[in-house]
């Protein structure tokens, strides 16, 4: 049964594959029917290489798996095996502190990760700040490598917090580095198991921050930025202090080199801030945030909270045009891409797409081991008045009520596969289940015959067997579902079992976080306040 | 803006990193916690404060040892010990764990008295249900078992369970069994007395210390590295429950002792609206697979799922084992089993479903004794759930094991060197584990292998033989044949061919043996253990000659029989020692006794020896030829003479080419494959007893009929000689006789096994050690010791060839007993056929 299913996938990959000799679009094309790599003609194949070789190259090894290792293929995945793929990223956080005498309006968060990279590019993080009030949730969706996406995900939320500290608190941290006491604790990370390490900021980087801070206190402002500027302002200078540090002279051979990768790989991002009923996301990118909102007659609505940057949104084209001159109006998006090349039209480092061609050039002249760090330089056609992308991320504003309840972030590995409608339907299935099943024990039958009988009730139901995660329950629809929305186990089993070096061409890496919200407490400000 | 993020760089290059405050946060725990000075050195040092750990202590102190520290990462008694269920149930299947069972009920009962201290020891009793035929076998062979060691107990029909009672449904039931004196405790009040007792009798002890690590140096324990600092030791003690794998791998000279956890749950509930009397016995419902004692007026009921949930894999993360889930679904068949045994229970009030991690081994028995790698590093885990019930009994086998060299009862059924290292891998575990907790109530059949964590070991032919039917057994993770199933017949699935009767592979080993005799069979030998002893001088003899108790100092080429013997004359290893040149030898010992046989050398050679020892177990593979035309097979395939004391070894590479030769030339003598049941058949009814299994380090040479084997003028000395020139002088207690079953009907009647209690007109001699099927005299043949116990005092006394001579003899299989004729030497008509010396030798040497 699942032998069919392997068919499919090899001869739609045979088939796309034979038609690659055509040239590169078709290629593209291909990848972008089913999932779009983001960088193409990038970073990893010199460009004078890149058409026919590039797809031939992947033809070869295409081939090589469909004709001589066909048989080879283990598809015989057991539904336990595939929970255990499925739910090895997987984590559940519960929110238990109080906000001034207040439950937090968050009740707790679910995520989850399923890498198609090798090794995987998305990143995640969940930080509460503690010198202001206020929980962060972020999704990082790196590409041409995790460089950029993993210091974006140790580094952001450090500049959202120091930007929302009053200016006691950060002549505090002022004067405690100039006497060299320890520093105020600013952020209280909420890891997820097998996420990689966080380096709680090297000392450059530390350094970096507090020029920043230096520059808010030169502001005199009393109460900190605005949460909305605090936003704004983050993401542009953790993307331009990512551009300046390497053109910084630096002395450490590690930090110089991990500066470039950085640099010269990207990371959209999309971040939420949650202090109460007050809930910002600030996205630049493709991923997106969106909110599961229960209206009062009970029926369920999704509630967009970002926009796509890409060459799908009218406002992003327009605001292409008006940056660049007319002249290259047909050229700045070719092929649904930002110059060719970019899927998402804002995104941290990515500085050839940033930088002046002589800049780059100067920077890598410096005697950089490029091939060593997987850095090719590359200037796509038609780069004229550069810098083509931004961080600059677009932020909004929502006042949490009490029929919001929950958000979802996600990169664009589960967008692409679902619908928001889809999201919050499975999400909501998600809430119905986890509650039957929590009431059920939770308020557990008193005597043993009750209890057994609930308990051969839910044996007989199959209960047991669903998601504890939402997260996992969209990653698992989002790759076994088919053309038709219906969940298939045979393709799940498929999609799992691809060897690494074709996972990428059916699906991306996805990153899940779902975050439930208190909708007593938030219920509770409206009345206080 | 650029250069000013530059010029502050370079000026802040040297400011303090952001770690600081970091380290600041983890010094006040530092400050809070309690500065208590650990002594800097001690005698003896027990890592873990449950009932294992301070068990030990209590004994060890009652020896006399008193310089012990005893160290607990939590609180005294934790960990598995604070959740246990409290029973304490002597009904075991081993006669060494009904023993250990049986000292542990007498030591708890006076506890109180001793110390003081209440420990809720209630004697219950406790009953065994029996739901089929097969389960009141199993019931009625170890009621016959804990009879002979006097512990009461009877099988009962279900009317008196219903009497003993009230609660139980009894209609499904076929029988049961009854142990009067089983009690019900509470472990941790138990863990604390014997805490409380060892501790003025001077043990120090120190709670919420963690042991790091274990110094060793050159192979010797030297100390021992805590969070709280070092404490120099001689000896250590790994009782750390769960976290006993973790710590021994803790060690530069990693211990391993192979255990795992799995999680395990049972109910507490509110009290029965007639609260149950707290004298109420203790059920086991095996068939059910869940136990039901009396708790507080209500009930306390937990069991071993088919399914059980492994936890832990990863390590030791968890230093307490609180805040477990509760997992309702997963408790539901042992919910509905217990409804089904107790219906009125229906509207009882729930209190709690614990969640209680239990610790596992590979063969459900728990693990004692001393590393073979590091001497003074001893070990007492592993408790397969009956930690409570062991805890006494196995803490005073490790303390006569630490404080006289060797415990005052023969555990090598529980000595950790019983695994080989392959047998400590954390996923075998994790596999083995998950066969292991529902095998804690499955009804246990003789001859039953283990299905998980197979195929560790093999010999080179395995994929040919597998091929041509093989069906395979393993010995101390070493695959080997049992039989060959020819390709028309098909034997029964592995669920209903558990018997006690006549098992399904009858025919086939008869057909195997029969070839044995008439023709030639090649048994493939590979697992058994082989190791070379050389030295550069002559020293190799010498020192050989003082460990081993024959006479080594035979021709190049000569094979010698021999015991291994300790100083009490015991065998610590039953091998063959072939001598390959002036200064090698090959020394061929049982599968098992890879460990023990290699770390047994290493101990007891002289320290300043030259002497080189090699394992070359997986350099070998090992064909033995059986049967009259052997010798005609052999010289065909050699140019060279086939002489009896002709050593038969080969190197592996050609191990495949070699035995399709020996196959393709056997043709025409008929030979074929056969497995280990045929072999065991052979050498039972050749009375040939096997190390490990008929006779072990309590058991002398003079005392299984080998005074042959020993050359006591040999003209030095050797280990174990005083021993038995003593007991060769006194005469022996125990002698190990065959016994030939007379009114035994092979297809109709249980079959023997072994453990089954030997009596002597009427009065109980002893135990079987094992038993077969000879289809030569075409009955069943038991090997066992006879003992002398006087009518008056119970004492031992000796046994002479006319004591077992002039007696009539019962053999009892689950209460029916069969006569039996005794023997001391083999039935001479089997010897009949002329035969070469070396084929009966060389299956004398191997089956274990």
């Amino acid at each position: 049964m699942s032998s069919t299913v392997s068919y499919w996938i090899l001869n739609s990959a045979r088939n796309s594959i034979a038609t690659l000799q055509g040239g590169r679009r078709l290629y593209s094309r291909y990848i972008s029917n089913r999932n779009k790599l983001k960088w193409r003609l990038f970073s990893r194949v010199p460009p004078t290489l890149n058409s026919s070789p590039c797809g031939g190259f992947r033809l070869c090894k295409a081939y090589r798996h469909t004709s001589t290792e066909e048989d080879d293929f283990h598809l015989q995945l057991s539904p336990e095996q595939i929970n255990e793929v499925l739910r090895a990223g997987e984590s559940t956080h519960k929110i238990l502190d109080l906000e001034s005498r207040v439950p937090n309006s968050v009740l707790r968060f679910e995520s989850n990760q399923l890498a198609a990279n090798s090794p995987v590019e998305d990143r995640r993080g969940v930080a509460s700040c503690l010198q202001t009030n206020g929980l962060m949730f972020g999704i990082f969706d790196g590409h041409g490598g995790h460089a950029c996406a993993q210091a974006v995900s140790e580094r952001l939320f450090y500049y959202v917090a120091v930007s929302l500290m009053s200016h006691q608190t950060l002549e505090h941290m002022e004067g405690a580095m100039e006497s060299m006491k320890p520093l105020l604790p600013i952020l209280h990370w909420l890891k997820h198991p097998g996420d990689s390490i966080y380096k709680d900021v090297t000392s450059v980087h530390l350094d970096h921050l507090r020029v920043y801070w230096q520059e808010l206190l030169d502001l005199h402002m009393e109460m900190g930025l605005s949460i909305e500027e605090a936003l704004m302002y983050s993401f542009q200078r953790l993307d331009s202090d990512i551009s300046l540090e390497i053109q910084a002279p630096l002395e450490d051979e590690v930090t110089k080199n991990l500066s470039l990768q950085v640099a010269f790989s990207g990371a959209t991002a999309c971040m939420a801030h949650v202090d109460g009923i007050h809930l910002h996301v600030a996205n630049a990118g493709d991923c997106r945030a969106i909110l599961g909102v229960q209206e009062d007659n009970g029926m369920w609505s999704c509630l967009p909270l970002t926009r796509d940057h890409n060459a799908w949104n009218q406002a992003e084209l327009s605001r292409l045009k008006r940056e660049h001159p007319e002249s290259e109006d047909r050229t700045i998006i070719m092929e649904d891409r930002l110059l060719g090349v970019l899927i998402p039209c804002r995104a941290f480092g990515d500085v050839q797409l940033k930088w002046s061609k002589e800049l780059q050039r100067s920077i890598l002249e410096r005697g950089f081991n490029t091939e060593a760090l997987n850095i090719y330089q590359f200037t796509p056609p038609h780069y004229y008045t550069p810098p083509y992308l931004t961080a600059e991320p677009e932020v909004t504003y929502h006042r949490l009520r009490p029929q919001d309840k929950f958000l979802v972030l996600a990169s664009d590995g589960l967008w692409d596969m679902l619908s928001n409608e889809d999201v919050v339907r499975l999400v909501v299935g998600h809430l119905a289940e986890a509650d039957w099943h929590k009431t059920d024990l939770a308020q557990r039958p008193a005597n043993l015959g009750l209890m057994q009988s609930l308990l051969l009730q839910r044996k007989a139901s199959g209960l047991r067997e669903a998601d504890q995660n939402a997260a996992t329950r969209l990653i698992r629809h989002a790759i076994g579902n088919n053309e038709y929305g219906e969940m298939e186990a045979e393709r799940l089993a498929a999609m799992l079992t691809l060897p690494e070096d074709l996972a990428r061409m059916y699906r991306d890496d996805i990153t899940v976080t779902v975050v439930y919200f208190n909708s007593e407490s938030i219920g509770a400000y409206y009345k206080g306040g | 803006m650029f250069y000013r993020l530059l010029s502050i760089v370079g000026r802040q290059r040297a400011s303090p990193g952001w770690q600081n405050w970091f380290s600041a946060r983890n010094s006040t725990s530092a400050a809070e916690a309690r500065s208590m000075a650990l002594p800097t050195q001690a005698q003896v040092v027990i890592c873990g404060g449950g009932i294992m750990g301070t068990s030990v202590a209590y004994h060890l102190s009652k020896m006399g040892w008193k310089d012990i520290v005893l160290l607990e990462q939590g609180r005294l008694a934790a960990g598995s010990t604070r959740f246990c269920a409290g029973i304490l149930s002597t009904a075991r299947h081993l006669t060494i764990e009904q023993k250990m069972a049986d000292y542990s009920n007498k030591l708890y009962h006076q506890l109180e008295q001793e110390t003081g201290i209440q420990t809720g020891y209630t004697r219950t009793g406790s009953i065994f249900l029996a739901q089929t035929q097969d389960r009141l076998i199993s019931l009625k062979r170890i009621n016959a078992g804990l009879n002979v060691i006097g512990i009461p107990s009877e099988i009962i029909s279900p009317k008196k369970v219903a009497e003993l009672h009230h609660l139980l449904n009894v209609h499904d039931l076929v029988g049961a069994m009854h142990v009067p004196e089983d009690a019900v405790v509470s472990s941790a009040d138990v863990a604390l007395a014997l805490a409380s007792a060892a501790s003025q009798n001077g043990v120090q002890i120190y709670d919420r210390t963690s042991v790091l690590h274990v110094m060793v140096k050159k192979g010797q324990v030297t100390g021992v590295e805590t969070d709280k600092g070092q404490i120099e030791c001689q000896y250590f003690v790994n009782c750390a429950g769960q976290w006993a794998y973790e710590l021994g791998l803790s060690n530069e000279e990693p211990v391993s002792i192979p255990l795992h956890a799995c999680e395990h749950f049972y109910l507490l509930t509110r009290p029965l609206e007639t609260p149950l009397q707290s004298s109420t016995p203790t059920i086991v419902d095996a068939d059910g697979r869940i136990y039901i004692r009396n708790w507080q007026g209500g009930i306390l009921s937990g069991g071993f799922e088919k399914n059980p949930k492994p936890i832990f894999t990863e390590g030791k993360n968890q230093l307490e084992i609180q805040n477990l889930q509760e997992d309702w679904d997963h408790f539901e068949p042992l919910l509905s089993s217990l409804l089904r045994r107790m219906p009125e229970l229906e509207t009882l009030e729930i209190m709690k479903l614990v969640n209680c991690p239990e610790t596992f081994t590979p063969d459900m028995r728990c693990i004692m004794g001393e590393s073979p790698a590091v001497q003074g590093y001893f070990v007492l885990a592993g408790m397969n759930s009956a930690g409570l019930s062991f805890g006494g009994g196995a803490g005073k086998y490790l303390a006569e094991w630490m404080v006289h060299g060797y415990p005052s009862e023969n555990v090598w059924e529980l000595d950790l060197k019983r695994f080989g290292a392959l047998q400590s891998s954390r996923t075998f575990l994790r596999h083995r584990v998950m066969e292991v907790m529902p095998l804690m109530y499955d009804l246990k059949v003789p001859r039953w292998d283990f299905q998980t964590g197979r195929q560790l070991r093999t010999s080179p032919l395995y994929d040919r033989l597998d091929a041509q039917g093989a069906r395979w057994m393993e010995k101390h993770g070493f695959e080997r044949p049992k039989y060959f199933v020819p390709p028309d017949k098909d034997l029964l699935a592995l669920e209903q061919s558990k018997t006690f009767y006549k098992p399904d592979w009858f025919d086939i080993v008869e057909s195997e043996v029969k070839c044995c005799k008439e023709a030639v069979c090649v048994i493939d030998m590979s697992s058994f253990t082989k190791f070379e002893l050389t030295s550069t001088g002559d020293q190799a003899l010498e020192v050989l000659q003082y460990l081993f108790s024959n006479d080594l100092d035979v021709p190049v080429g000569h094979i010698v029989h021999t015991g291994m013997l300790n100083e009490g004359g015991g065998y610590e290893n039953d091998c063959s020692i072939a001598r390959l040149n002036k200064r090698s030898f090959f020394m061929i010992s049982p599968t098992d006794q890879q460990v023990h046989c290699w770390a047994w050398l290493k101990k007891h050679r002289p320290r300043d020896s030259s002497l080189l020892l090699e394992d070359v177990t997986w350099k070998y593979t090992a064909l033995n030829l059986i049967g009259p035309r052997a010798v005609d097979v052999l010289s065909e395939l050699s140019y060279a003479p086939m002489t009896p004391d002709h050593f038969p070894s080969l190197f592996c590479k050609y191990a495949l080419h070699v035995y399709n030769e020996v196959m393709s030339v056997g043709q025409k003598y008929g030979i074929r494959n056969a497995g280990y049941y045929a072999l065991r058949s052979l050498r039972i009814e050749k009375f040939f007893a096997f190390w490990g299994q008929d006779i072990n380090n309590l058991t002398t040479p003079l005392e299984c009929g080998r005074e042959s084997r020993v050359k006591l003028e040999k003209g030095m000395d050797f280990i174990g000689r005083d021993a038995l020139l003593q007991q060769k002088q006194n005469g022996v207690y125990k002698r190990l006789t065959m016994f030939i079953l007379d009114d035994h009907d092979t297809d109709l009647d249980l079959w023997p096994w072994w453990g089954e209690p030997i009596y002597r007109n009427g009065q109980y001699v002893g135990k079987t050690t094992s038993s077969a099927y000879s289809y030569s005299l075409e009955r069943h043949v038991c090997l066992g010791f006879v003992h002398n116990f006087s009518e008056d005092t119970g004492e031992e006394q000796v046994v002479t060839a006319d004591f077992i001579n002039r007696g009539e003899y019962e053999i009892d299989i689950a209460g029916y007993r069969f006569q039996a004729k005794a023997k001391l030497y083999p039935v001479a008509s089997l010897f009949t056929q002329k035969r070469r010396k070396d084929d009966m030798e060389l299956s004398d040497l191997h089956g274990k």
